[in-house]
């Protein structure tokens, strides 16, 4: 038997993410133009694979099958794989899980991920209608569940009850987050600041949910390469970067098949968790810097314990000492974040799997030391289905 | 805007009345779009219902056409407790979809120990903002929501739809 290829992630840019002025086809492009600056060796003929992730495309953009007008846009000519993917916010990092599986595999030597959307609609209202797509439609949409505040205010709500956790301690997640978001230009809110005080005066969302600690809706589109160890040896002199493992994982879409004891235990997101460092031969100490998926605060704060960077139920006071800063034990979100640069849904996982890759090569904005081992984390859905990628300077094996 | 849930409309409220399905805020209730149609007749009827396996005995939710345990087609259809208490509950300032009212209530139910049906996430009706509190018993409520048109060979038949949500217990 052949001995398996090891994948790696090249590298690769995002589109400017916000309330664009732009079609999705452009945003992939101007995608695509950015993983071309940061890989300038790479040419179309090299990218036998893509793999373009995105919810909307079909409504917002009267895109279903998009996988072939990626293709047309960008000049490509894949060979062994040309799909759409979705899973809602956690497209483009279920792509990267395909992806590694393609080139280990030996089918695929260079697969392009890309992930876009076009959220914001000619009238507002139509965004928020949309969203009643993205639930369990006929059941908990039915309810009232659109955009995600009120689901996660609940969450917030329980945590608080259960464990003590404050708004001040998730507001020290946004603090922090926009402390990352600093020369990130392409982010949404690119060039803002925020301070605690800002944050806890800041207009009701949904109660606990202050206007920051919601992430904002973003039109906007990312694109990495995934490729053979040997294929991104000729495409770039940077030390490569090792998928380690993956791990991805729902037990239910409507609310009444939730895991947890209560709603701020998700028990899924530790079972995702547990399979990817199992995968990546790794525990949580090991790693150095991580992407979690804060589309609130207090879901950093969740995702924190339930990845077992802190005990569960501390995840407040955990955040408020500065364990999540630059210097602290598991610097987190270090571009900005959901929060911050923003959340095109399906394109949302690619740019955190770009900020590892940039921290383990050590050429990051806000650079962790001596990163070695990083990972990120989306939640997608009504926080229904978990996916965690673990990537690492040295392969498993 | 209209106020999107007026039943006398027909079709889909945000668009003026003309109806496309792809933007529906409702499920397809009947008989010719679903094999759970019983659920939503079983609405009309005042009843909470779901699908137990004939085989293994479990009870699903939402009800289905084979047991998610299982996977028996043999199910048969069973009433669900009506009652339930609130584990917590957000009021939201902003982000109702269109064609529910702002502020929207909605609920973690929890329907005790050895329910069929654990917890539910659920709008809270009849209600007004500031009333409610953590504990508080709500029931089972059942509103008529917009109906919708289909073709049946040259006819256009009109569907009627009910929906249901939670109220205080008073
Ligand atoms: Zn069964």
């Amino acid at each position: 038997m052949a001995e398996k290829k090891k994948a790696v992630i090249v590298g690769g840019g995002t589109s400017k993410f916000g309330v664009r002025q732009a079609h999705l086809l452009d945003m992939v492009q101007e995608a695509m133009k950015a993983c071309s600056d940061d890989i300038p060796a790479l040419k179309p003929t090299d990218i036998d694979g893509l793999i373009i992730a995105t919810t909307m495309a079909g409504r917002h953009s009267s895109a279903l099958n998009t996988a072939p007008l990626v293709v047309h846009r960008l000049g490509l000519s894949p060979t062994a794989i040309c799909i759409r993917l979705d899973t809602l916010c956690a497209g483009s990092n279920s792509a990267i899980i395909v992806a590694k599986g393609l080139v280990e595999s030996g089918m695929a030597e260079a697969i392009l991920v890309t992930g876009a959307e076009k959220v914001y609609m000619p009238q507002r209202w139509e965004t928020n209608y949309t969203q009643l797509m993205v639930n369990d439609h006929d059941w908990d949409s039915a309810m009232g569940l659109g955009v995600p505040p009120p689901f996660f205010a609940m969450i917030a709500k329980m945590h608080m009850k259960r464990y003590g956790t404050t708004k001040e301690q998730m507001a020290a997640v946004s603090v922090t987050n926009y402390t990352y978001g600093e020369g990130h230009t392409k982010g949404h809110f690119a060039g803002r600041s925020l301070t605690i005080e800002g944050a806890l005066e800041a207009r009701i969302i949904a109660d606990p949910f202050g206007l920051y600690d919601c992430c904002p809706l973003s039109d906007g589109a990312s694109a990495a390469i995934i490729a053979s160890e040997e294929k991104a040896k000729e495409l770039t002199d940077r030390p490569p970067v090792y998928v380690r493992g993956t791990g991805q994982h729902a037990s239910h879409s409507m609310s009444a098949g939730w895991p947890g004891e209560t709603l701020a235990e998700w028990t899924h997101l530790k079972v995702a968790a547990e399979v990817a460092f199992k995968n990546a031969r790794l525990t949580p100490k090991d790693i150095d810097v991580a992407q979690t998926h804060d589309c609130f605060t207090i879901s950093e704060i969740i995702e924190l314990e339930e990845l077992g960077f802190c005990k569960k139920g501390e995840g407040g006071d955990f955040v408020a000492s500065g364990a999540i800063e630059i210097d602290g034990e598991i610097p987190t979100n270090t571009d900005g974040g959901l929060l911050v640069y923003g959340h095109p849904f399906g394109a949302s996982g690619a740019r955190q799997s770009l900020e590892i890759c940039k921290q383990l090569q050590g050429r990051a904005i806000h650079q962790v030391k001596d990163a070695a081992f990083g990972l990120a984390h989306n939640l997608s859905g009504t926080c229904a289905q978990h996916t965690v990628v673990i990537y690492g300077k040295e392969p498993v094996d | 805007m209209a106020d999107l849930e007026k039943v006398d409309i027909i079709g889909t409220p945000a668009l003026d009345g003309t109806y496309i399905a792809e933007m529906d805020m409702w499920p397809f209730e009947c008989q010719e779009f679903n094999r759970i149609y019983p659920f939503y007749e079983n609405l009309r009827a005042g009843k909470f219902t779901t699908t137990k396996c004939q085989k293994c005995g479990h009870i699903a939710y939402p009800p289905g056409v084979i047991c998610p345990k299982c996977w028996s087609d043999e199910l048969e259809w069973v009433e669900l407790p009506q009652k339930a208490r609130i584990v917590t509950f957000t009021e939201t300032q902003a982000g109702a979809p269109i064609g529910f009212p702002s502020p929207i209530i909605m609920a973690w139910l929890n329907f005790g120990e050895g329910a069929p049906l654990k917890h539910l996430l659920a709008r809270i009706i009849n209600c007004k903002e500031g009333e409610l509190k953590d504990g508080d018993e709500v029931k089972f409520v059942v509103f008529d929501v917009p109906s919708h048109p289909i073709e049946v060979k040259k006819e256009t038949k009109i569907c009627d739809r009910v929906y249901y949500a939670f109220e205080p217990v008073k």
